[in-house]
C-alpha cells in the first residue's frame, strides 16, 4: 500500500476515510451509559421500595455499597478489555473523558458515604448536577445530540429537585437516570448499530 | 501536475498514518497497522520518512515485556497536514 500519484480528490477521500475509520474504533456503544443509568435507577427504586416497607435504614447502605462499586469494577474491566482487544491508544480526549468519569464517580461515592450528613437534603440534587456535567461533556465530545439534550435535562432536573419536597427526591433520581443515562444510552446504541449495518 | 503538494505527505500510506495521528494525537504501531492494514515493514519505512521530516516523534519502550512503539504527531506535522489539506482544496476548487 503505497501510491505516490494520488489525485487531490483521492487524497481527500483517503484522509476522510482514514479519519472516519479511526473514529469508529473509539466509539462507545452506549452500553456503559445504560448500565450506570440502570444501576442508579435500581438503587433509588430499591431505596424507595424499602422506605415504603420500613427497611430503608437496613438496606440503604448495602445497595449503595454493593451496586455502585460493582458497576465501577465492571466499567474498569470492560474499558480495559475493549482497549486491549481493539488495541486502542489513549487519546487526549479519551483521557479527559475517562479521568473525569472516575473523578466524578469517586467524588459521588465519597460524598454519599462520608459527607452524607453534611449534605443533608442537598445530596440528591448535587448528584444529579454532577452526573449532568459529565453527560454534557461526553455528549459534546462525541458530538451526539441526544446525550447533550439528556445532560441538559438532567441538569434541569437537578436544579428542579431543590424545589421539591425531599420525599420526592427518589423520583427525581429515577427520572434523572432515565432521561440522562438510559434513553441517550439506548439511542447511542441504536445509532451505532445503524452505522455498522 | 501536483508539484506544490508536500511530497512527504503525498503518499498513500504516509497520508493515512498522519490522518490517524490527526485524529488520535498519538498511536502505537499495532493500532496504525490494524487501521491501515498495511505490511509492518512498509509502515516502518514510512514512519522513518515522517520522522526524518520532523512530522512525528517515535518513542520505543516495553509494555508487559513486549516492544511498544508509540508514534505522536509533532506541531510541525500538524501544520504540514493542514497546509496539505488547504493545498488540496485549492486544486479541487481553484479560484
Amino acid at each position: 500500500m503505497d501510491k505516490n500519484n494520488l489525485t487531490p480528490e483521492e487524497s481527500l477521500l483517503l484522509i476522510s476515510k482514514t479519519i472516519e475509520e479511526t473514529k469508529q474504533r473509539f466509539q462507545e456503544n452506549g452500553h456503559i451509559l445504560v448500565l450506570w443509568g440502570s444501576i442508579t435507577f435500581l438503587v433509588f427504586f430499591l431505596q424507595y421500595f424499602f422506605s415504603l416497607t420500613g427497611l430503608y435504614k437496613k438496606f440503604d447502605i448495602i445497595w449503595t455499597c454493593i451496586l455502585f462499586p460493582l458497576g465501577a469494577i465492571y466499567t474498569f474491566v470492560y474499558v480495559r478489555g475493549k482497549e486491549k482487544k481493539n488495541n486502542i491508544p489513549k487519546t487526549i480526549l479519551g483521557r479527559i473523558i475517562g479521568t473525569m468519569g472516575w473523578v466524578v464517580g469517586m467524588n459521588i461515592m465519597i460524598l454519599a458515604l462520608v459527607f452524607k450528613d453534611h449534605l443533608g437534603n442537598a445530596m440528591a440534587p448535587i448528584f444529579l448536577i454532577l452526573f449532568a456535567l459529565q453527560i454534557i461533556i461526553v455528549g459534546v465530545s462525541i458530538k451526539f445530540k441526544p446525550l447533550i439534550i439528556g445532560g441538559i435535562l438532567l441538569n434541569l432536573i437537578g436544579f428542579g429537585t431543590f424545589l421539591v419536597h425531599p420525599k420526592y427526591y427518589g423520583f427525581s433520581l429515577m427520572l434523572g437516570s432515565l432521561v440522562g443515562f438510559i434513553i441517550p444510552g439506548i439511542l447511542l446504541n441504536i445509532a451505532k448499530k445503524k452505522e455498522n449495518v | 501536475m501536483f508539484n506544490d503538494l508536500d511530497p512527504i505527505l503525498h503518499s498513500q500510506l504516509r497520508l493515512s498514518i498522519v490522518s490517524i495521528l490527526m485524529t488520535t494525537g498519538e498511536a502505537n504501531f499495532s493500532f496504525i497497522k490494524d487501521t491501515t492494514k498495511a505490511a509492518a515493514g512498509n509502515i516502518s519505512i514510512q514512519i522513518n520518512k515522517l520522522q526524518e521530516a520532523g512530522y512525528i516523534n517515535v518513542v520505543k519502550s516495553f509494555k508487559n515485556n513486549y516492544p511498544n512503539t508509540t508514534i505522536a504527531l509533532t506541531s510541525k506535522g500538524r501544520e504540514a497536514f493542514e497546509t496539505y489539506v488547504n493545498d488540496l482544496k485549492k486544486y479541487i476548487n481553484p479560484k
